[in-house]
């Protein structure tokens, strides 16, 4: 039997037996989809609590829906979240007509989403997922400034204050079953209920996050439940193919054996870095991931370790080739650009619109949780990724590390509140290093000159309920570092964030 | 002399500019899909059967669609579909209880291609919506309310009326949207008696945006009509299953040009369905469609072909 995984997802049952059921079966069924996923454009849902006011409990309630072995279901989800940041130390901004400095004043950001998920089950083994969203946000600086620990997850590289309707995901899941025991899947947003086979396959093709199948962790699970900061949601080193928003079009093959599960996924990556059209052709530039995990209990208690390789194949610049550009050529600087690029104005730096072709990117990451107690859990990730080319999709760090530990409230007699703390760096290559150094910038940063050092943020959070259904949630950020440019902050950020789920 | 002849000179210029003017007037698009699929398990493609009954119940639908050429333009000189292909996939859910039912709607268009020319002294820019530019394009989702007003859901008689919202979402030059939120009102009819069944509508597309005289373009409010008639075939001893054979014919027609040729849209479909019967239990609906437009302005295309998945459920009794 595969261990259990996250019993922040239990559906706490009216009925000791079901609840009995799940802790011990159930809780791999939430491992697919309720769990860390999402990313900065992408965040995945959390699982539903039995108690909670939701469309599929409630007809399931009055006998209207067998929610245990479903042929559809409907979720839905809305976040607000604003941003303070206070005014911080810079000792230049912008410097020589680059572009993507943290203005050191005043700013507040938001992002409010509105998002469903439709499950529709399709034949025996198969399913399909929609999820439209909606969008309206405004980010620091237009996003510039900050690398590895965006203080928002929610923010889209191609988000506007004027509301936009997307759709984030439309995906179908295929599960063949070979053995072993059963184990229960609760209905979830983008999860059916049913029971599956701790020995299975599953295939996953359509349009979705990296993030719905690879790189989970159970106790930062759903980040609109969690920390606001984008360094907890995923390896911030992990440029994983995607548009701007956060997804793409693809294909992943899991091989379940109880306490197993291998993973491997080819998405398409954008035409141009950091952009929302996509190059299908998957065939010739892909992201690429293989992940290895396995699920223990350890002292009792449940947890899980996940290596994840990555292997990117796409079109973008190498630094050390655009320094080599612009010191054999200075006619060929970021100001002179005629292909695409950023927009810098600084005609005495590098730039990697000069040298953009197909190039590779590797990377390494480990992912560890373990929960210490019933509703306190504690997490590690890190990631070393060989940071010879720009950022493709994600966030331009190099290497990265996060550290923390979240809890329920069931200690303190407040079930559904939840607490966090946790502990984010990162860092770039020292080639990366010297391309900033003189003058060049990346997708989001580049202050046009630079000390060297790492990115960094420490985020305190508290989230209370209401009704179940509605989350009201408070929270600190310390960043340092910002931009890897030890120069300027630190910073201080304070957010509120409304959620609801039905 | 010499002011008069510089002045009339001057005039002649100011008025070729100005038909130039006039004849780079951008048109800056619109919806031009008029094939408006029926609500997540209505049944036919574009009509409603008003069969909602029992307890809390509902359907949701997956329709793939391709549409040739359902724009084109022509000045007598030139013709060229500025919409030339047009592939779209609707995904909708609803829910019903008794005789009511709650809908919503999404387009998303995963190909819109066209040229790009001038006619009748208006700039048409062709758009160009794929995949890999668009990856996540959903254009105007609609949100809608059905109620059956008169007769039982297999009556031979039955009435109904529809609302529909439809929010504006995506950019008008790629020719999904009308940039405007518009709404549609509707009178729906449908009947069964043995194995003949029909199902009609007729209804007012509250539309805001009037680009007239631009030609093929929107000109404000516009009259829904349609009809549908088939066979019900049970297939198998037991019943448990039906196909569905008839003709779907529908349209739209400008209340400011009613009728005009130019400004009326009709189509007609050939349709089948294999359907689920059984009460209690979730039942799956495959649809066939292919077709033409009968008068092929005002988005009627030149043919189109269309398919769909419906997952549906009436809860009868407990």
């Amino acid at each position: 039997m595969r261990a259990p995984i996250n019993p922040f997802f239990a559906r706490s049952s009216f009925a000791a037996g079901r609840l009995v059921r799940l802790l011990c079966v159930g809780f791999v069924g939430h491992v697919l989809l309720a769990s860390a996923l999402a990313r900065a454009q992408a965040a995945p849902p959390a699982g539903h609590e039995e108690e909670a006011f939701d469309l599929m409990n409630l007809l399931s309630h009055h006998g209207l829906h067998n929610i245990e072995m479903e042929s559809w279901n409907l979720y839905g989800q809305f976040t607000y979240i604003s941003s303070w940041k206070l005014p911080f130390q810079a000792p230049y901004t912008n410097a020589n007509g680059s572009i993507n400095s943290l203005v050191p004043d005043y700013e507040r950001s938001f992002t409010g989403t509105f998002t469903l998920f439709f499950g529709l089950k399709l034949w025996p083994g198969g399913e399909a997922y929609f999820v439209p969203e909606v969008i309206s946000e405004r980010g620091l600086s237009q996003i510039r400034g900050l690398g590895a620990s965006i203080q928002n997850f929610e923010l889209q590289k191609s988000g506007s204050e004027t509301p936009q309707l997307y759709r984030a995901r439309l995906f179908l899941r295929q599960t063949f079953g070979f053995g072993g025991n059963d184990v229960v899947k609760t209905s979830d947003p983008m999860q059916l209920g049913t029971v599956v086979k701790s020995r299975r396959l599953v295939l996953t093709a359509g349009n979705y996050t990296f993030l719905d199948v690879f790189d989970r962790n159970n106790v930062t699970w759903d980040p609109r439940q969690t920390f606001f900061n984008m360094a907890f949601m995923t390896h911030s080193s992990w440029d994983f193919a995607a548009d701007a928003r956060g997804y793409s079009w693809g294909g992943a093959i899991e091989l379940y054996w109880d306490d197993w599960a291998l993973r491997f996924g080819r998405m398409a990556s954008p035409q141009h870095p950091n952009t929302l059209p996509l190059d299908l052709r998957l065939w010739k530039y892909y992201g690429d991931a293989l992940e290895l995990e396995h699920v223990h209990v350890l002292f009792g208690q449940p947890g899980a370790v996940r290596i994840l390789g990555y292997r990117n194949y796409e079109v973008t610049g190498r630094f050390d080739e655009a320094i080599a550009a612009y010191q054999a050529d200075p006619k060929q600087n970021a100001g002179a650009c005629t292909s695409f690029n950023y927009g810098s104005g600084n005609f005495s730096a590098p730039d990697l619109c000069w040298v953009r072709k197909p190039n590779q990117k590797l990377g390494i990451g480990i992912n560890v949780e373990q929960f210490v107690a019933k509703n306190v859990g504690v997490f590690f990730r890190g990631m070393y990724s060989d940071g010879k080319t720009e950022v493709d999709a994600y966030d331009p760090a190099d290497r990265s590390l996060s550290v923390g530990a979240v809890a329920k409230g069931a200690l303190w007699k407040r079930p559904f509140d939840v607490t966090g703390v946790g502990f984010g760096m990162a860092w770039i290559s020292k080639v990366h290093a010297h391309y900033l150094a003189m003058g060049g910038i990346d997708g989001f940063i580049g202050d046009g000159n630079l000390r060297q050092g790492a990115e960094g943020v420490f985020e305190l959070f508290y989230s209370v309920n209401l009704l179940t259904a509605i989350w009201l949630a408070a929270d600190y950020q310390f960043l340092w570092g910002p931009g890897f440019n030890t120069d300027r902050g630190p910073i201080n950020i304070i957010g509120a964030k409304v959620h609801a789920e039905f | 002399m010499l002011s008069s002849s510089r002045h009339a000179f001057a005039s002649v210029i100011l008025l070729a500019l100005s038909a130039r003017a006039q004849a780079q007037q951008q048109v800056q698009g619109f919806a031009v899909e008029r094939f408006y699929s029926s609500a997540p398990g209505a049944g036919w493609f574009a009509m409603d059967t008003l069969d909602m009954h029992g307890r809390l119940g509902g359907a949701l639908s997956l329709t793939v669609g391709y549409a040739r050429n359902p724009m084109r333009v022509t000045d007598g000189s030139q013709r060229f579909a500025v919409v030339s292909d047009q592939a779209i996939t609707a995904i909708g859910a609803a829910l019903t209880y008794n005789r009511w039912r709650i809908y919503l709607n999404f387009d998303a268009p995963f190909a819109i291609k066209g040229q790009s020319g001038t006619a009748g002294g208006y700039s048409f820019t062709g758009p160009s919506v794929d995949l890999e530019s668009n990856p996540d394009t959903l254009s105007d989702p609609r949100l809608g309310v059905d109620v059956r007003i008169i007769g039982g859901p297999t009556s031979l008689f039955r009435l109904g009326a529809g609302a529909q919202l439809i929010f504006p979402n995506g950019n008008r030059s790629d020719y999904d949207t009308d940039g405007t939120y518009r709404g549609m009102v509707r009178l729906l009819f449908a009947g069964d008696e043995g194995l003949f069944t029909y199902a009609g509508q007729l209804g007012v597309h509250l539309r805001p945006l009037d680009d007239s005289p631009a030609p093929e373009s929107p000109r404000g409010r516009e009259l829904l009509f349609g009809v549908a008639a088939g066979a019900k075939l049970p297939v198998g001893r037991s019943g448990s299953l039906a196909v569905i054979v008839g003709p779907e014919v529908f349209g739209a027609t400008a209340f400011q040009s009613f009728f005009g040729s130019n400004s009326t849209a009709l189509e007609g479909l050939l349709t089948a369905r294999l359907e689920g019967t059984a009460e209690n239990r979730a039942q799956l609906r495959v649809k066939l469609g292919a077709g033409a437009g009968i008068n092929q302005q005002f988005g009627a295309p030149e043919w189109r072909i269309v398919c769909g998945i419906e997952v549906f459920n009436h809860n009868q009794v407990q």
